[in-house]
């Protein structure tokens, strides 16, 4: 059911499934990082986003476009996202859909540290859809250097878990 | 195994966790379902575009519980 009032209500599996299943019929290039794909990997906690880096081309922004249009059919919004803005001086964008039950941050780099290009991804089946999931050690790599507080807390535990090394 | 009994907090913490149901990916999904259910909060919509991931982050902190 839709938020009527303009409020956040619950994290739908059924529109999460929507979504990742419309990445893999538009053929987008991407890899999950963040909570949920630490989720993938066991390690859960609670999150009101997805988090993903792209591929930084224009035709892969064009199939992020057409995704985010087939699971969110009518919002004119999707419209602002553009390749001028991820390939050039916005890296990041955040997408609130109309529901608000989750939102997406879409990442084509961070700084010099990361990109599609440089993570570890994995393919994990969900209900047969294929999904690109960071590995831990990618994961890790990701959160050891952030400043946010969650990041320490999230290598802490993937490096505990998965018995993660510093490299060097 | 549906009750455990510790003598003390350091034991309760060295427990393994019990299984539980579905996989990884879908426990996330309930505890994520679960999270909102007890500290909804209010996103405006649409899209928006940050020059770094952090002040994508503060963009973040910024979002009020919904009361």
């Amino acid at each position: 059911m839709l938020a009527t009032t303009g409020y956040a209500s619950r994290m739908d599996r059924d529109e999460v499934m929507r979504v990742l299943r419309a990445f893999e019929s538009a053929g987008l290039e991407y890899v999950l990082i963040g909570a949920a794909a630490m989720g993938f990997h066991g390690l859960v906690r609670a999150t009101e986003d997805l988090d993903l880096f792209i591929r930084a081309t224009p035709e892969n922004i064009d199939k992020l476009r057409s995704a985010l249009r087939a699971a969110y059919e009518g919002d004119p919004t999707i419209d602002e996202i553009s390749s001028a803005d991820l390939l050039g001086e916005y890296p990041a964008i955040r997408y609130v859909p109309p529901t608000g039950d989750l939102y997406f941050d879409v990442m084509t780099r961070l700084g010099e540290v990361a990109s599609f290009e440089t993570i570890d991804a994995e393919i994990k089946d969900v209900d047969g859809a294929k999904i690109r999931v960071a590995t831990p050690a990618a994961l890790y790599q990701l959160k050891k250097g952030t400043v946010r507080s969650q990041d320490h807390v999230d290598a802490a535990a993937l490096r505990e878990r998965f018995n993660l090394k510093d490299e060097g | 195994m549906p009750v455990q009994k510790f003598r003390s907090i350091e034991e309760m913490n060295k427990a393994p966790l019990p299984e539980s149901r579905g996989s990884n990916f879908e426990r996330f999904l309930r505890h994520c379902a679960r999270w909102w259910a007890i500290a909804p909060k209010y996103y405006p919509r649409g899209v928006f575009k940050f020059r770094t991931i952090e002040e994508a982050q503060k963009a973040r902190e910024k979002h009020l519980p919904l009361k």
